[in-house]
């Protein structure tokens, strides 16, 4: 195995975040300096993010039998890449400026563990390997133990991060269990060689055990029951994460997973994918009906969103690749948007985060521009024409008929017009005049802040996806897979 | 080669079970013990020595004893059995004991039902060949997974810090 120059081009954006990682804990081991460690961090991502341009050039490549870099695997890097670079600024935003008013303790290794799970995101989204699968999920999740219970003198960041590692580590042995599975019948790890000779029941058992370990890290029904309390204990720039960039490289692996692996091609692993989907559509949206809190909310719509996903991967067919590409984008987009306005109107660090509905309640007469960019997620996660979440649902349930995939069709339909209602109860909330309720509220002039900033951006290109889509729609139909 | 894979590997079933049933904690983790080194007997008539080796020293020697330590620094007397005890009644075991014996029955049933034909060989894998497979192919495993430790190490220290008991 020899590694040259081109390998090393292709792997460029995980080095660079690798070693932003490495340079982040040496500052904070040389001196503990939040801006600092802030700088260093959004440095390294915004440079991870250029260094996507040459790798373009050396791909397709596989690097090692463990990661293949080609276009799908960059594509799914700029999004992870981009995210946490939303999740870095809020978390800048949510620490506050000192001490006293903000977090207590120390702020930097948050920065250090969001760097490292970006960095098993991107080993997830570039691997065609059973062991790189593993290594990247551990790597992803990890971290987020860490982040999740990042504030653990608060009894619900605790709760949830002793939640989410026990059943996280539940869902990582069923995955080991399958993978064994599937090497033993097999004799190897590698996506396309799985199944190749024959399918045997152990391969199906294999390969449903793995799924059982994915569907935990995807939150999909029956596998979701941890959800809503890890993201409502998680801190909201953390939950930002856990719902945008962890999401995308476990969906990313289990598209590869899916398309490469001969033994997946049979029609029983579609019925079964089918059942969760709809499962995943239904309960998600109706346990949202009812919800007070908004970090419950948006974990309950997260399930129901990547249930529609799943359409689109048993769609399978050419434009549905294209579907996921679009949607995940729009997700993404939409619940940075969402978990961002969280963030900043619990900004500085309290003791508990605004995430009760009535906290919001008439936060359009107090900050009018915040209430603005909610109302434009909100819309946007119904999927409203105008907006990012409209183009991707429409992909998507283009694809479906396409595919003559009634059952889902009608589930999609059903869970998006349950979903208008509450995203709408949401938007009411925010402009109901309520005098005399100030419990929490963004600090005047967030519009100048980082996250502020970020979180402007990320409205405006949620709208200007859904009035002009057509970059975004020329992008994604070049972001295949290699090998296909 | 076989026998010695059988009885290693039954040892190994029966010992895990009485880490799940016992009530003494202490008793509980030493029986894991026997349980691990029953596997590393697996793994050395499977001729995987190197992989047994690291077994024993690496999880039978390092990480259990260190469990145990702690558990008996914990000092969990005779009231925690009681409470396991306590615990553990059928009404609570039986459900899920039934439902895993059906999982075990239907994947015995997918094993034998695959005409197995590979049988134990004695080939046997040394410290070398893994050496050079890690250090190989799987490089990047190798440099990934201290990007892990290192994610755990930060995690574990800062959820461990002082102030924790402190602020709380």
């Amino acid at each position: 195995m020899q590694l040259t120059l081109s390998h090393f081009v292709a792997l460029l954006p995980l080095l660079v975040v690798g070693a932003t990682a490495i340079a982040v804990m040496l500052g904070i081991a040389w001196r503990r300096c939040h801006q600092l460690s802030f700088i260093i961090s959004t440095v390294g991502l915004n440079l991870a993010l250029l260094s996507i341009i040459p790798a373009l050039n050396a791909a397709p490549t596989a690097v090692t039998p463990l990661l293949q870099v080609d276009n799908f695997s960059l594509f799914y890097t700029a999004l992870i890449l981009v995210s946490t670079l939303a999740c870095l600024t809020l978390t800048h935003a949510y620490m506050g400026k000192t001490e006293q008013a903000g977090f207590p303790g120390n702020r930097e290794e948050l920065y250090l563990l969001m760097l490292l799970s970006a960095t098993g995101g991107i080993v997830l989204v570039s691997t065609q390997h059973l062991a790189g699968l593993f290594i990247g999920l551990e790597l992803m999740s990890v971290p987020l133990y860490g982040m999740v219970g990042y504030a653990f003198f608060n009894r619900h960041s605790l709760e949830a991060a002793i939640k989410y590692m026990v059943l996280s580590a539940t869902g990582s042995a069923f995955l080991l269990f399958g993978m064994a599975l599937l090497y033993g019948e097999t004799g190897s790890l590698v996506f396309s060689v799985i199944g190749q000779n024959a399918v045997t029941d152990l391969t199906r058992m294999g390969i449903g055990l793995m799924l059982v370990g994915l569907a935990f890290k995807l939150s999909l029904v029956p596998f979701h029951l941890w959800t809503p309390d890890v993201y409502q204990g998680a801190p909201a720039p953390v939950g930002a994460f856990l719902a945008t960039a962890s999401k995308v490289g476990v969906f990313a692996v289990l598209v590869r997973l899916l398309e490469l692996s001969p033994a997946t091609a049979e029609g029983w692993l579609n019925t079964l994918l089918t059942l969760i989907a709809i499962a995943s559509i239904l309960v998600g949206n109706l346990l949202a009906l009812l919800q007070n809190n908004l970090k419950r909310l948006l974990s309950y719509s997260s399930i129901a969103h990547f249930g529609y996903l799943l359409v689109a991967l048993i769609a399978s067919n050419g434009m549905g690749m294209e579907a996921i590409s679009v949607y995940l984008t729009a997700y993404v987009l939409t619940s940075l948007g969402a978990f961002g306005v969280v963030t900043l109107v619990s900004t500085p660090f309290k003791e508990r985060d605004a995430d009760a509905l009535y906290d919001y309640r008439g936060l359009f007469w107090r900050r009018p521009y915040l209430t603005a960019v909610l109302t434009v997620m909100m819309l946007s996660l119904a999927g409203i024409p105008l907006t990012a979440g409209f183009i991707g649902k429409f992909y998507i349930l283009a694809t479906g008929v396409d595919a003559k995939l009634w059952w889902l069709m009608g589930a999609m339909v059903l869970g998006s017009a349950i979903g208008v209602f509450y995203y709408l109860r949401v938007m009411i909330t925010l402009f109901l005049r309520e005098p005399g309720m100030h419990h929490h509220d963004a600090p005047t002039g967030w519009g100048q802040q980082a996250g502020g900033i970020m979180l402007m951006l990320v409205a405006a290109l949620t709208l200007i996806l859904g009035l002009y889509p057509q970059p975004l729609l020329d992008l994604v139909q070049h972001t295949g897979l290699a090998g296909l | 080669m076989e026998f010695a894979f059988y009885f290693s590997a039954g040892i190994a079933v029966l010992a895990t079970l009485r880490v799940v049933t016992h009530t003494n904690p202490v008793h509980a983790l030493l029986y894991f013990i026997i349980s691990l080194l029953a596997v590393a007997m697996c793994f050395f008539s499977l001729g995987a020595p190197f992989a047994g080796i690291l077994e024993i020293i690496v999880y039978a020697g390092a990480i259990m004893v260190l469990f145990v330590f702690v558990v008996m620094m914990l000092n969990l007397g005779s009231s925690t059995m009681a409470q396991e005890r306590q615990w553990l009644k059928p009404g609570i075991w039986f459900g899920p004991a039934a439902l895993s014996l059906v999982l075990l029955i239907e994947l015995l049933y997918v094993l034998f039902s695959s005409d197995v034909t590979a049988t134990i060989t004695g080939e046997s894998v040394d410290a070398k060949a893994v050496g050079v497979h890690l250090f190989g192919p799987y490089l990047l495993a190798v440099e990934l997974a201290s990007m892990l430790l290192l994610a755990a190490l930060v995690a574990a220290f800062h959820l461990g810090r002082p102030e924790a008991k402190e602020l709380s």
